[in-house]
Formats: structure tokens, sequence, C-alpha cells
């Protein structure tokens, strides 16, 4: 998923989308088998991730109950309905409120049956998945009924429809026979014949082809049940109102009144007042939910107050921004406060991206050309140094090391030069073998469309001089960060020539999440594209449509490996950083992360002391 | 008889006074068709977000874009979008529905002017009770070691950026993240209504940050319509008729520096009362302002053409109330 406005990694600037990070591998083991698992594979990721990085809080097994937890946010979530939510704050909220099909223990990527009952069962070559629903999950009041499986299949369908707009159903979900290829009006126009709700309990997904990507993605809020007969007048808004009355099936709910409506509970960009779900039932859930209350307060725009408060105790955690880097530093310095701040590797890459549609980048010599020159070092200064991650060389990052990638080719770098700051003989020996004479770039100014507030727009600067460095007259627009996204690069009839401040994260713990979109030719629409080099190789296309279908965990990551190297060489888009995500908690909880979602504070195991 | 009934219903606009003032409401009311139409033509004219993209999610078809753009009313034409706009705010008063929540933009402003208003007047008794006395002191006693002071004092709060002394205010006094702890900080407003001794303790910081800088400016002003006024001619007939130098200065010399002191006193105010949004930001105080931040930030057009349409209206309304009050004033006004 690209990075959105309101995620702000480090500094400011840049909002990153949801990111999902499931196991892939103990899922692709159980595709490959084709057998049901009795539970969730206990294989964690292997993190190699950059220096900086700190082991998550042990597993809160023994929390006290009770408490309310205190949440400092700069922005709101996109949406309370889980099937708009695409965002990590919006997950943090579905996750406490919701029960997707399978879902995450806190400190670890680890996946366990949610709302299943265990691991789905893979039949016909790959192309039949049936899961068994938990039987004594009750939705919030108003709804107060049991889930059953015509809920999911319905949360499903109505996230084909466009005032929905799910933001992945269409990538992950359309594997479904006779899942939409566009979308539909209302969820009403949408109808799946591929799910088969035989009772209550079971829900079958017949796949037009095998997808090593779509039980990895039952992990995600599309699954979440949603009740039809309640959600559907919502649903026929022109945009779905179900996120104003939205019903929850996990511990916690968002206040509302007997209507179902949660303006007691959501003022958006204000506040997000989470309680008790009185319906949920401890015993069908491996959440052990704590806290009594999470009051999330919205608005706290500067990251020095917020680490302030949360270190003097009058708040308990950051949810969207991490403290400000002058922070940060000021922090690890202090052996105390050191233990209250836990860094997370964000699985995914911040990347220059360079028009492959037009000249001058459309000749993949010049291409490879900016790819030695820029200063990466200096790039990854502009977002705090090291502390906000290490330099990135290509696309799946060291999260997936040791998994096989490498054997496809993944893993190398290229574009070396000397502790990364950039190689400018070699980047002219590149523009001389585009028939630059003498090995500096002559022709028409390039446009670059950058964020118009830092970080974003020194990283734009740094991009810009290094460019200059061979010949580039660069003209630098910039533009607030959606502007950027939905004006410019993310519309290829008015894409500029140079997108620096693009990057990608993944949906779970399947390397397709992290290349698929991005770099698909298929991908290229004319609004909102996210393949923001425009790369359209015919190769490298091919490749992964090959790579889509398989199940075999090593095939697959030598596949994808293969992918990466062959993206890394078409210097299409230069990656150039990992980041690592700082989560600071105060000294009155018990921490909790969700790994798997960037670090994210996970309200469902959190405790106070 | 249509005649008469004309005439008599045309009676009242005999009077100069009338006339005027209908004048100017009218000019008042152009001026917010035209502060809006100008908010239009810069939100879709200029480079900014496609709401209907922010909305698709990533990679969708073309199809969900045309639907959602659709949904939202932005595939029409840009006047047509514009008079639909106009009509459902005269008609219903309606200011549209954010895109980003879909939360009703006239209920937002209505249910966060109480907030802001709370900051505003607020800071506006602080600063008239800080800035005038200042200013009488200083004009009374010019180039005294108390006129330096406070008139250096009032450049340094002139020159402080809002959003820096705000910070400044909450690492020296919030009581949680101050070196001091006197005063509540950012993110614990509460309102009047639940409690109103939490609801004055939480507005003191903000109340003196956003004061500061007017407060630095009445001064200033005061000084000089005070030291102008104490040269007028009535002030030395008073003084030849043996009034005492007090009853001199608070008596004749205020009363007429002060008018043009309450004037902008009414603009300032009026200014504020669409969103004080650098102090609401820091303080973190869920205001007009601040909702309008979270607008522009989101690139969520309805908000900001509704907080720029009741900011232009309060200004507008504030001076279109002081030229009516200055023809009352001075007949000459009038015509």
């Amino acid at each position: 998923m690209h990075r959105k406005s309101k995620r702000r990694l480090s500094g400011s600037g840049g909002r990153v989308v949801a990111l999902l990070v499931a196991v892939a591998a103990a899922f692709a083991l159980v595709v490959a088998a084709g057998t049901l698992a009795g539970c969730g594979s206990k294989k964690s990721t292997t993190s190699t991730a950059g220096k900086g990085v700190t082991p998550p809080p042990p597993l809160n097994t023994k929390g006290k109950k009770g408490g309310t937890l205190t949440v400092l946010t700069a922005s709101d979530v996109d949406s309370m309905d889980p099937g708009y939510a695409y965002y990590a704050f919006d997950y943090e909220v579905v996750y406490a409120t919701q029960r997707p099909l399978y879902s995450y223990k806190a400190d670890s990527n680890t996946v366990y049956p949610d709302l299943a009952t265990e691991m789905p069962t893979v039949s016909d070559g790959g192309k039949t998945i049936t899961v068994h629903i938990k039987s004594g999950v009750r939705f919030s009041p108003p709804v107060n009924r049991e889930v059953t499986s015509a809920d999911v299949k319905y949360a499903i369908e109505r996230g084909f429809a466009g005032n929905v707009s799910n933001g992945y159903a269409s990538i992950y979900f359309s594997v479904i026979k006779g899942a939409p290829k566009a979308l539909a009006a209302t969820p009403a126009s949408v109808s799946i014949p591929g799910i088969e709700t035989p009772d209550k309990s079971t829900i079958v997904f017949h796949l037009s082809q095998p997808s090593g990507a779509f039980i990895g993605a039952l992990t995600m809020p599309l699954t979440v049940p949603v009740p039809e007969e309640y959600a559907k007048p919502f649903d026929a808004k022109p945009a779905s109102a179900y996120g104003q009355h939205v019903v929850a099936t996990g511990p916690y709910m968002v206040a509302n009144d007997k209507s179902g409506n949660v303006k007691a509970g959501w003022n958006p960009n204000s506040f997000i007042h989470l309680i008790r779900n009185p319906n949920w039932d401890g015993k069908t859930d491996f959440r052990p939910a704590y806290l009594d209350k999470i009051n999330i307060k919205e608005g706290t725009s500067d990251p020095s107050v917020m680490a302030r408060q949360i270190l003097a105790g009058s708040a308990d955690v950051n949810g969207d921004s991490p403290p400000a880097p002058a922070m940060i530093k000021s922090i690890i310095s202090n052996p105390t406060q050191k233990k209250q701040l836990y860094f997370t590797p964000v699985s995914g890459s911040r990347y220059v991206a360079l028009n492959t549609s037009k000249p001058p980048f459309d000749n993949l010599s010049v291409r490879r050309a900016v790819a030695y020159v820029l200063d990466r070092r200096a790039m990854l200064l502009t977002r705090g140094g090291a502390i906000d991650g290490i330099i990135a060389t290509h696309f799946i990052d060291p999260s997936f090391a040791g998994l096989g990638f490498e054997a496809g080719g993944g893993y190398s770098n290229p574009f070396p030069s000397v502790n990364n700051t950039g190689n400018v003989p070699k980047a002219k020996e590149m523009l001389k073998k585009a028939g630059f004479a003498n090995g500096m770039f002559k022709g028409a100014t390039i446009t670059m469309v950058a964020d118009n507030t830092p970080p974003g727009s020194n990283t734009a600067k740094v991009v810009a001089a290094d460019l200059r460095k061979i010949g580039f007259n660069v003209k630098l627009i910039s533009v607030l960060h959606p502007t950027m996204y939905s004006k410019y690069c993310s519309s290829p009839a008015n894409e500029p020539n140079v997108c620096p401040n693009v990057g990608w994260l993944q949906d779970f713990k399947d390397a397709q999440t992290l290349l698929d979109i991005p770099f698909n030719g298929k991908s290229i629409v004319p609004a909102n594209s996210s393949n923001w080099p425009q790369l359209n190789d015919p190769k490298i296309n091919s490749a992964i449509t090959a790579a889509e279908k398989l199940t075999d965990l090593k095939a697959r990551a030598e596949a994808w490996g293969k992918i990466d190297k062959m993206v890394t060489l078409s210097a299409a888009a230069v990656p150039w950083v990992w980041e690592n995500f700082p989560t600071l908690f105060s000294s009155r909880v018990v921490p909790a992360l969700m790994t798997w979602n960037q670090g994210s504070p996970d309200f469902s195991w959190i405790s106070v002391k | 008889m249509l005649g008469v009934i004309a005439g008599l219903l045309m009676r009242p606009f005999r009077s100069p006074m009338l006339r005027y003032v209908v004048r100017r409401v009218l000019w008042g009311i152009a001026m917010l068709v035209i502060v809006s139409a100008l908010t239009f033509i810069i939100f879709y004219l200029f480079p900014s977000a496609d709401p209907a993209q922010l909305r698709a999610g990533r990679n969708p078809n073309p199809g969900a874009v045309a639907a959602i753009r659709h949904s939202l009313g932005l595939d029409k034409p840009f006047y047509v979008q514009y008079w639909l706009y106009m009509k459902n705010l005269v008609l219903h008063f309606d200011l549209g529905y954010s895109y980003f929540n879909q939360t009703s933009v006239r209920a937002e402003i209505f249910a966060r002017l109480p907030v802001t208003a709370s900051l505003a007047f607020g800071a506006l008794i602080l600063w008239l009770l800080i800035g005038i006395p200042v200013g009488i002191i200083s004009a009374i006693k010019p180039r005294s070691i108390l006129d330096r002071l406070t008139m250096s004092g009032s450049l340094v709060a002139i020159s402080a950026p809002v959003y820096w002394l705000g910070l400044v205010a909450l690492f020296l006094f919030a009581n949680d993240i101050g070196v001091l702890r006197l005063f509540p900080g950012s993110g614990t407003y509460v309102p009047f209504s639940q409690d109103p001794v939490g609801w004055f303790t939480s507005l003191i910081l903000p109340w003196f940050v956003l004061a500061a800088s007017f407060a630095a400016f009445y001064a200033r002003m005061v000084r000089a319509q005070v030291r102008e006024t104490m040269t007028e001619d009535f002030i030395r007939t008073a003084r030849a008729k043996g009034l005492s130098e007090r009853r001199v200065i608070f008596r004749h010399g205020l009363r007429a520096a002060l008018t043009p002191v309450v004037t902008m006193a009414g603009l300032d105010l009026s200014g504020l009362l669409g969103g004080a949004i650098l102090t609401e930001t820091v303080f973190n105080i869920p205001g007009v302002g601040r909702y309008a931040y979270d607008a522009i930030v989101n690139s969520d057009f309805p908000p900001i053409q509704g907080t720029v349409l009741f900011s232009a209206f309060f200004i507008i309304s504030a001076n279109i109330i002081v030229d009516v009050v200055y023809a009352f004033l001075d007949p000459r006004v009038r015509f």
C-alpha cells in the first residue's frame, strides 16, 4: 500500500496507509500441503532490519484487568468502516473492535484463527478454500445477534461497491469466481457466486485460479463480518454511512447510542472513545482485553508535545505519529526512558519513482545514471538519519531475509557507491552509454513534484541537487502530500518525470504485496494509479503473473526474489530507505505492539500497571 | 393605487441612513458571494487533491473513481457545482458534507463555535485588560524606563509567532510537561457545560498566548492614540480650566483616544470567531480553526469552504456594524 499523508514515520509529512504483516510462510505451507492446520503457525518473521530496531516487548499474558489507556494522535481514522479501513491507525481501532477471519497476537507476526475456528482447508488444487467460523461470537448493540458466515460474505461483497470503495478488494479478492472486475454502485448490486455459505458456520471460497496471496488476505479487515439487515440502509447512501453506525464483534466497541450511531464515541479529528463490547465473550477469543476503556485524543499535531506528554504520564502512547527525531535522540540517551521506546521495522520502502512513459526516463541507461548518482545517505539524513531506518537498495525488505528470496536474485545492490553517497563517475558512464557524449545530460527541463513540508520537501531538494550533478535542469513543484499523489504522481496523464516522495508497504507478509501493485503494468490506471514509475515491462509483467499463482513457499520466494532483482535493475524506481517506526509508552502501562502493523499499539494486549 | 403602494413601500428608503444601511448589507452579501466563488475557483483551478481519488483507495478502476465522483457531485461542471452549493446554502443553510468522513459541515461548525468563542472572548478580555493600561501608562510617561520596557516587550510579543509562543508556554507552564507545572496543557479542553472549572483552567494558557500579540499591538496603538489626543486643543482647554491631570486624562483624553480601539477590537474579535487556527492547533482545542486546519491538511473542500465563509461572515458583519455605527455618529458618511 502506498504511503499516505496521515501516518508520519519520522518527523512529519508522510502518512502511511495500513500495513498488515501476516505470516505467509505458515499460510503458504498450509496451501502447499493442502491440509488443515490445527492452529496458527508459531513461525515468526526473521527480522534483520536496521540499526536501532528493538526487540518487541514480551507478550503481556498476566496484565491487570481494568483501567483506561490514553492514546495521542495527530489525525483521525479514515473510517470506522472495516470495509474501508486501510491505514495503520485505522487498524489499531479495527483490530480492537472487530474480528476478521484471521488476525495476530501482539508482539509477533503470528497469525491465529480469529473469527475462524482453525486454519483454512485448501482443496481442488488450491482453488477451493473452506473456513469454519466460531459459534458464540455476537455483534455489539444494537444488533446483538450471533455472527454467521453470511455476514462475512456480505462484508466481502460490499467491499466491491463504489460507495464503500475498499482499497484492496479488487487486488486480493477478485480471484474469487464471479467477483466484479469493476466496482458497482452499491452493495445491493454486488453478488459473488464464488462465495458460498452452505451453513451458518461455513464459508467456501471458489477461486478462478490458485492464489498464493489469497489466504494471507483473509487477515484483512474486509473479512470482518457486517450484518446485512442492519448495514443495508447505510450502504444504500451515495457514500456508505456504515462507519458512523458501525457495530463491533471484538472486545471493544466505539461508544454509541441506542440506534447504533457512534457520535458519542467518535468525533472526527477530536476523539475516539472505545469501551467494552458487552456481547464479547472472552472464551471465543485469544485476546485478553485487559483495559476497560481506550481514549484516543486526536489533534496532537506537535510531535515534541506528544512525546513529552507520554513521558510525563498524562498520555500513554503515540497512536499514529512518531515522536520528533530530537526527542527520540534525547529519549535514547536516557537509560530509563529508553526502555519505554520501541522501534519496529516497517516492511516496505520509500523510493524515487522515475516516469518511464516519457523521455528522458524511458531510457534504461538514463534511469540507471540516476540510480547511481543519488546520495541515499543524504536522503536518509533528511528523515533523521539512522534512527529512521537503514538504506534500501532493493524492494523486498530485510524482514524477508532467509526465506529463500536470495535464490532468485533478491538482496542485490546493482548500483553501489561508497557509503551510499552516490557514484557520479558511474552515473556519467551510464549517460555516455545513453548517448550523451561527455556524460552530462542535455535536454529539456524535467519536472519533479514533491511534498511542500519536511521531511519530504528536504528529500526532494537532495534528489534535485543530485540530478543537477549530471546535467539535469529540474523544475521542482511543491504541493500538499495528498495533492502530490492524487493530482500528479498517481495520475498518469499529469505525472511528472520524477516523484521523489513515494513509497509502498506490504499488506501482509508476502512479497507479492510489495511488488505486484507498484510494478505491474496492469496497475497503471487513469486515476489513483499506484504504479508511479508507470513500469510496463512485458518480462516483469509475465513473471509477476506466473508468481501470483505459485503456492509452494520455496518456489514462490525464488520467483519474487527474481522479480525484485528485475525491478531493481530496471531503475524505474530507486529505493532508499527501509524505515523503523518508534512507539513510545508511558511508564504506567505494560506495552504491547502490533508488530505486524508497523509497531502500532495493540489495545487488546496493553494493560495498566 | 399601485403608485400609492409603491410610494408607501419606498417611503422608508427615503431616509439616507436606511439607504446607507441597505447598501452596506447588500455589499456585504455580495462580498460573501465573491469570497465563496473565489474559494471555489482556488480549489478547482489550482493544484489540490482530487476528493474522488482520495476516497477511491489505491489502484481503483476508472469506474470506481467515476462512481465516487458522481456520488459527490464532482462530475458536474464547476459553475453547476457552485450554483448547487449556493442554492443549498441559501435555501437550506446547508454547507455540505465532508468528503473525508461524510459529516455535516454546518453541524461541525456550530458544534465547534462555542469552543472558538470561548477562546476568542477570553483572549479579547485579556488583551484589552493588558493592552489598554500598558498603553496609557506608556503614553503618560513617555521615554520612562517603564515605557521603554513595555514597548520593547510589546515588540517581542508582536514578533513572536503564536506557534512558537504556544510551545514555549506549554514547555514552561503546562501541568504535565512544563517546568513550573501551573496550568492544564495541550488537549485538555473540556466544554463549560461539563466542567466549568476545567473549562476555565484549560483555557488560561491559550488565552494568554492568543492575547499576547494583540495586547502588544493594542498597547502600542493606545499609546500613540493617547499621546496624540493629549496634544489636542480640548485637552489644553481642560487643563486651562483647572481640572486635575487625572481627570483630564481619564475623562477627556481616554474617551477620545479609545474610540478606534473599540472599533479594532470588534474587527479582531470577528476575525477570531472564524477560528484561531494556530492557537487551536498548538493547544489541540477542537474549535473552528482546528476544523479548518484539518480540512486543509486533508484537502477536504466542503469544510474549507464552510469555515472560510463563516469567517468572512463574521468579518463582513463586524465591518457593516462599524460602518453603520460610524454613520450614526458622523452624518457625512451616509452619503
